[in-house]
């Protein structure tokens, strides 16, 4: 391209958004596994069982998790230093920042505001989850899941993880919705409303779900604390050895 | 004190100086303009019905010409125009709006086929023709034979200004931005520059230059119930009138627009009676074709207002909260019509009425609303008393509009002036008188003077309040110097301006901020005010006729034998209480369309023996010519072609020219 | 019976103005209260100027056309940026504040300098027609045609009145000063959508694709909320970040 300015800041802004999409796709579509457990201990265990890989090679390959682990990590990095920028630079920015949003109140820029609060947050958060998929890719099914979640007390990590991430997800795609396809038409104002409603729905159907599923890792970890370590063997639950 | 040298300095940055400006600029003169507000926002920004220019494209427009456009602005200015600089005017408004239109003002355009209008109260069905499709289209106004008011929905003048306020950035001509000029910088011939007062810091600075140009608009504010903006006081004017030597031709030619809100004051524009809004009374009867009924709503705006206020006093108005007022019909245009070609309308009405157009009536009462007078000049905008000094747009009396305007020949004044001045100022700057001597001296004598004055009121122990002064001119301008004037208030108008003037040397103020400093502000401002109130209202007592805009309860005929004559008003001295009043005879034998009736409002008024020895004469000119066009005849009768710039001279194409 | 409506007795309202005179040395940025009996179909413009003519005759700020069409009376009321002249007191509760834009030079008090930022921003953006030989038109032949729609599209988009509420309204131009703002970036689209413009997208490229252009902007919305001609801000926006990045390619 011509003249001083080079095509890189066209290339970012387009990044940044996609790598934001992608994740946000990533996150809602393993939610959806992660809470295979909600279906009972079999039917999560076979969704693990699918990602090692058995399905294709016969045998499971926890090494595959961690490769996903590596790349949905390195992408969380990319985002976050290309949304970085946008975070107020200095205190004098980050002051201005504050008196106008304060003056404001305008719901839009206190979306933003939210998105770059959770992102901030979701740097550390992320970060510590990925360790432990990253390091132990075995160590992720029914009761070794429920065990870290209670008796390693990870519920703390995965309550606050919940809730930022999808905050940060159901508003980054109503942003970025509103970045590029704004509404036109007769009335864009009503059109977004009804986006913004629909942004309210999405996160509250993750919200609940992924409370459901924690609360049932919990249940699961706190019935099986006393043999926390041991792996889920399929056809076998906790709730049926009890009852035996 | 810092010094500024330009070779031309525009004062005003409305349409009329940033076109001036621009035409300087490309002569290449260096230009600076200054405006007491940031360009874009001077009150042109405000015009929205139209821009008058006789293209001739649309249905309504076809078969319109310069003779045309010509015959209704003499008939609008009840024949006190200048015709010679009509005829300059009306020949180079196609090409202002052309102009405007490569540079990128988005006029609306003629769409192909059929569309329902409303015209007399009815839809109407008519069919635009496929070689008219895309060329500017225009609607229709007050006083005019064809549909000429070339628009940009309601926002015209705003359309106008930012493309001509940009094409003035891109030529990289400075506005310096809240700047007062305080004072003409002059040796009793010749004008060198002003001084000007920072209005952010209050200090004072002089800018000299070869030519200097007055387009600082009208002065609407000596009024209290004015559509125009607040900062229309006219001291453009006013500081032409302090040197004492120029003179301002026609002040008591004021404007009084029908369709102002009530009570804001705020103007809804004429498009909306062009487009077939009507007028009605507490009856919620259409009275205008009782009083009209050839033009009815679109009878001239002197006529219509009067008829208003006629109307209101023989007790049809609405009593409403805030006074009596009529109503201002546009339901039966449609939602869709008031939404794309109307929306301004709609906005003031939705924000300041609090009521919307589509469904409502608008309460509406005639308001000041334009200044035909200013500061005179010969036809390429020089004042003939002060060599160096020129003056372009509403603050001018180039003279096109006599004693009414038609609506939309304003803003095609603007830039048409100011093409032919920026020539003018750029001829004047070349030639021998333009060089410019000046003595140091000179320029700080007018300096000392203005400090001195700034410090006389600063120091002032009067205890007169700058403010109560204002508004008490403005109730005495509203009450005695309106729409129907008559002997005994204008009398009185004259007695109380003096009374106010000698208060307005005794102001004290209360503030001593530093800056700019407001208070000080008004208190400069209302002592210049009041001269030129007292311009007009002395100017109207004089005047003993109705022509136009200037209507005498007393004397309510036009009398040519004795009043067609152009007012020239000096001040002359410091001193001084009242204006010194010449008069400039118009003469009917050299007129092109010697006096008649205008086709509409009274059919009474003492004609003069010259316009029917004249009609002889054209007559028999044109009997001699036989068979010709009507370029040639109206070359026999008036030649005007030589008063403009060459590159003004060109013949206008229009749609179905024979080629 | 009285038959006649008697109206309420007017309120008395408690405006709060943020004064500041920075040709005094002495001046500090403080609010100052005035007292003001309401009237009917009373506007800020009309508040503000009984204010100055009756209790404070130093107060600074700016009208012009007063009618809510030259956009030089944007402050911030009650916290959100508008214009003051069309603001009717009805509308607002008995205490109101006032304060200048932000992102502006300030004049004095209620008064800022959004004249000087306007014409940086167009010398910056080049907000003009870009043709080759405009100085040259022939203004004697007809003028070039244009689809009606096209020329009504172009208005929608030129009814802006730099009137500065939507700097003021958002967050990104508040941080960082070099931001166009959507105010920038629409008459980009103003020019970009005109046919008379014979500009590339590669030029235009040029003048909003960093990050004080369109690729600044983060999407608050403020401009669009906040816009008292309720400009398509966001739309435009959002086109002109597509072209500029379909352009970069
Ligand atoms: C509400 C309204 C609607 C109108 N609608 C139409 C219409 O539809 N069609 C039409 O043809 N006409 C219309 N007019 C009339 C027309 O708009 C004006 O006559 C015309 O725009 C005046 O332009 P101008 O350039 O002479 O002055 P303005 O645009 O008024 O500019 C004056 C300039 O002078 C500057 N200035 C003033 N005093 C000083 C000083 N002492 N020192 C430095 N600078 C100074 C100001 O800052 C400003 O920049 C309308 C008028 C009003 C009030
Ligand atoms: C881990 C650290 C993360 C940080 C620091 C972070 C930070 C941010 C910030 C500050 C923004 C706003 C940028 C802007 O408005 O231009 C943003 C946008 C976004 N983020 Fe994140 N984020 C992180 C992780 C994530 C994750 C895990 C997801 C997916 C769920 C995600 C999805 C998005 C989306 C969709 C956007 C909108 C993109 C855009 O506006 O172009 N982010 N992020
Ligand atoms: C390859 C990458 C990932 C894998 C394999 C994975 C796997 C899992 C698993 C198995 C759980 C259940 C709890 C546990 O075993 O510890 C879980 C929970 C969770 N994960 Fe991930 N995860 C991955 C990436 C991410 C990312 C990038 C995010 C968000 C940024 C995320 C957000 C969450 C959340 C919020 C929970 C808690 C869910 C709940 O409360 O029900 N995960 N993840
Ligand atoms: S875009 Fe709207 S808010 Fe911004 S300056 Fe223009 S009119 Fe004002
Ligand atoms: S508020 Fe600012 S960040 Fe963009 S959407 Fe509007 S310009
Ligand atoms: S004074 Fe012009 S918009 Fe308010």
């Amino acid at each position: 391209m011509p003249g001083k300015l080079s095509a890189w800041p066209a290339r970012v802004d387009v990044l940044q958004s996609l790598s934001g999409l992608l994740l946000v796709l990533f996150v809602w579509a393993h939610m959806f596994f992660e809470s295979s457990i909600l279906l009972g201990e079999d039917a999560m265990y076979r969704v693990t069982k699918m990602f090692e890989g058995e399905p294709l090679f016969g045998k499971p390959y926890p090494l595959l998790v961690s490769a996903v682990g590596i790349a949905v990590l390195t992408l969380v990095v990319v985002h976050a230093v290309l949304a970085l920028r946008k975070f107020p630079g200095s205190s004098r920015q980050y002051g201005q920042l504050r008196q106008h949003m304060g003056a404001l109140r305008h719901p839009d820029t206190t979306l933003w505001y939210v998105q770059c609060v959770t992102g901030f947050l979701l740097f550390f958060l992320v970060s510590v989850h990925l360790y432990t998929v990253i390091t132990q890719p075995g160590n992720i099914g029914p009761y070794a899941s429920a065990d870290r979640i209670w008796s390693e007390r990870f519920w703390i990590v995965y309550a606050l993880l919940l809730v930022t991430v999808h905050l940060h997800a159901a508003i980054g795609v109503y942003r970025l919705a509103m970045k590029w396809y704004p509404p036109t038409g007769a009335n864009p104002r009503a059109h977004r409303r009804r986006r913004k409603r629909a942004m309210w729905c999405i996160l509250a159907f993750f919200l609940t779900l992924g409370c459901a599923s924690l609360l049932t890792y919990m249940y699961l970890g706190y019935q099986h604390a006393d043999r926390a370590g041991e792996r889920y063997q399929p056809g076998t639950t906790v709730l049926a050895t009890e009852e035996d | 004190m810092q010094i500024i040298h330009t070779d031309v300095l525009v004062i005003g940055g409305g349409l009329a100086g940033q076109r001036a400006a621009i035409g300087a600029r490309r002569r290449g003169h260096k230009a600076i303009v200054l405006s007491l507000v940031p360009a874009k926002r001077s009150h042109s920004a405000a015009a929205q019905g139209g821009m008058q220019a006789s293209l001739g494209n649309c249905l309504g427009a076809s078969g319109d010409n310069e003779d045309i456009h010509f015959a209704d602005t003499v008939r609008g200015s009840d024949w006190g125009a200048d015709q010679a600089v009509v005829r300059m005017f009306t020949h180079t408004a196609p090409k202002a709006i052309r102009e405007l239109a490569a540079w990128g003002v988005p006029w609306n355009r003629v769409q192909r086929g059929e569309r329902d209008i409303t015209v007399d109260g009815q839809r109407q069905r008519i069919e635009e023709s496929d070689a008219a499709h895309g060329l500017i289209t225009s609607r229709n106004f007050g006083g005019t034979g064809k549909w000429r008011a070339c628009y940009v929905s309601d926002g015209t003048g705003h359309a106008m200004l930012y493309t001509m306020s940009n094409q003035a950035i891109a030529a990289g001509i400075p506005v310096h931005e809240r700047m007062e000029a305080m004072a003409l910088i002059h040796d009793g011939e010749r004008c060198s520059g002003a001084i000007v007062r920072d209005l952010r810091t209050g200090e004072l600075l002089a800018y000299i230059a070869k030519a200097t140009c007055i387009a600082t608009g009208g002065f609407g504010r000596i009024y209290r119930v004015s559509t125009n903006a607040v900062i229309n006081e006219g001291m453009g004017a006013a500081i032409a009138l302090e040197t004492g030597i120029a003179q301002l031709g026609n002040m008591e030619a004021i404007q009084f627009h029908p369709t102002a809100i009530v009570p804001a004051g705020i103007l809804v524009t004429e498009g909306c009676r062009g487009d077939g809004g009507l007028l009605l009374d507490r009856a919620g009867h259409r009275f205008m074709p009782d009083y009209e009924p050839d033009k009815m709503e679109l009878a001239s705006r002197d006529v219509v207002s009067r008829r208003m206020e006629q109307h209101i006093a023989a007790g049809q108005g609405v009593q409403g909260r805030f006074g009596e007022h009529l109503w201002l019909d546009i339901r039966l245009l449609g939602a869709a019509h008031i939404e794309h070609n109307l929306r301004e309308v709609k906005e003031i009405c939705r924000y300041f009425l609090g009521i919307d157009p589509v469904s409502e009536l608008i309460p509406v009462r005639p308001a000041q609303h334009y200044s035909m007078g200013g500061v005179r000049t010969d036809h390429t905008g020089h004042s003939p008393q002060l060599r160096g000094l020129f003056a372009a747009g509403e603050a001018a009396c180039w003279d096109i509009h006599g004693f009414n305007r038609l609506g939309g020949n304003s803003v095609a004044e603007t830039v048409v002036a100011g093409m032919i001045v920026g020539d003018s100022m750029a001829d004047f700057c070349d030639s021998a008188e333009g060089s410019l001597q000046l003595s140091t001296a000179l320029v700080d004598r007018f300096a000392r003077r203005e400090r001195e004055r700034l410090a006389a009121i600063a120091s002032g122990s009067g205890g007169e309040s700058a403010f109560e002064i204002t508004r008490l001119m403005q109730e005495t301008m509203t009450a005695n110097v309106g729409i129907f004037r008559h002997g005994a208030g204008l009398q009185q108008a004259v007695e109380a301006l003096q009374v106010l003037q000698r208060r307005a040397a005794n102001i004290t103020l209360r503030s001593s901020a530093a800056g700019p400093n407001p208070e000080l502000v008004a208190a400069y401002r209302v002592q210049r005010m009041l001269k030129l109130a007292q311009c007009v209202a002395y100017g109207a007592l004089q005047r003993t006729e109705s022509r136009g805009a200037h209507y005498r309860a007393d004397f309510p005929r036009r009398n040519d034998q004795k009043w067609l004559r152009r007012t020239l008003a000096s001040w002359p001295s410091a001193s001084a209480e009242l204006p010194t009043l010449d008069y400039e005879v118009l003469d009917i034998m050299r007129m092109e369309l010697p006096p008649g009736w205008r086709g509409y409002g009274d059919k009474d008024y003492i004609a003069h023996p010259d316009a029917s020895a004249r009609q002889r004469e054209i007559d028999a000119v044109v009997a001699a010519l036989g068979d010709t066009d009507r370029y040639r005849r109206q070359q026999a009768l008036m030649p005007f072609k030589h008063l403009l710039p060459g590159h003004l001279r060109g013949r206008n194409a229009r749609l179905g020219d024979p080629t | 019976m009285n038959t006649i409506p008697v109206s309420e007795a007017p309120r008395s309202l408690l405006i709060r103005i943020l004064r500041h005179n920075p040709c005094d040395p002495d001046s500090a940025p403080h609010f100052e209260s005035f007292e003001l009996e309401e009237a009917e179909a009373m506007t800020l413009f009309i508040a503000l100027n009984e204010i100055r003519q009756t209790l404070d005759p130093s107060l600074q700020f700016d009208f012009v056309c007063r009618a809510g069409i030259c956009g030089s009376c944007g402050m911030i009321i009650n916290g959100r940026p508008g214009l003051a002249c069309r603001t009717l007191t009805r509308d607002l509760p008995q205490c109101i504040t006032l304060a200048p834009l932000p992102g502006f030079e300030l004049i004095g008090d209620l008064s800022v300098n959004t004249g000087k930022w306007m014409r940086g921003m167009a010398e910056r953006l080049e907000t003009w027609v870009h043709a080759q030989h405009l100085e040259r038109v022939d203004i004697d032949q007809l003028e070039q045609r244009m689809e009606p729609e096209l020329a009504e599209k172009l208005y929608e988009l030129e009814r802006c009145i730099e009137c500065g509420c939507c700097i003021a309204a958002c967050g990104t131009a508040q941080m960082h000063e070099d931001f166009v703002g959507a105010v920038g970036l629409n008459q980009v689209t103003r020019f970009h959508l005109d046919p008379r413009d014979e500009r590339s997208d590669a030029e235009f490229y040029q003048l909003v694709g960093d990050e004080t252009g369109v690729f600044g902007c983060m999407t608050l919305l403020g401009c669009e909320d906040y816009c008292p001609k309720d400009l398509p801000l966001a739309t435009q926006i959002a086109f002109l970040r597509r072209r500029m990045v379909a352009t970069a390619r």
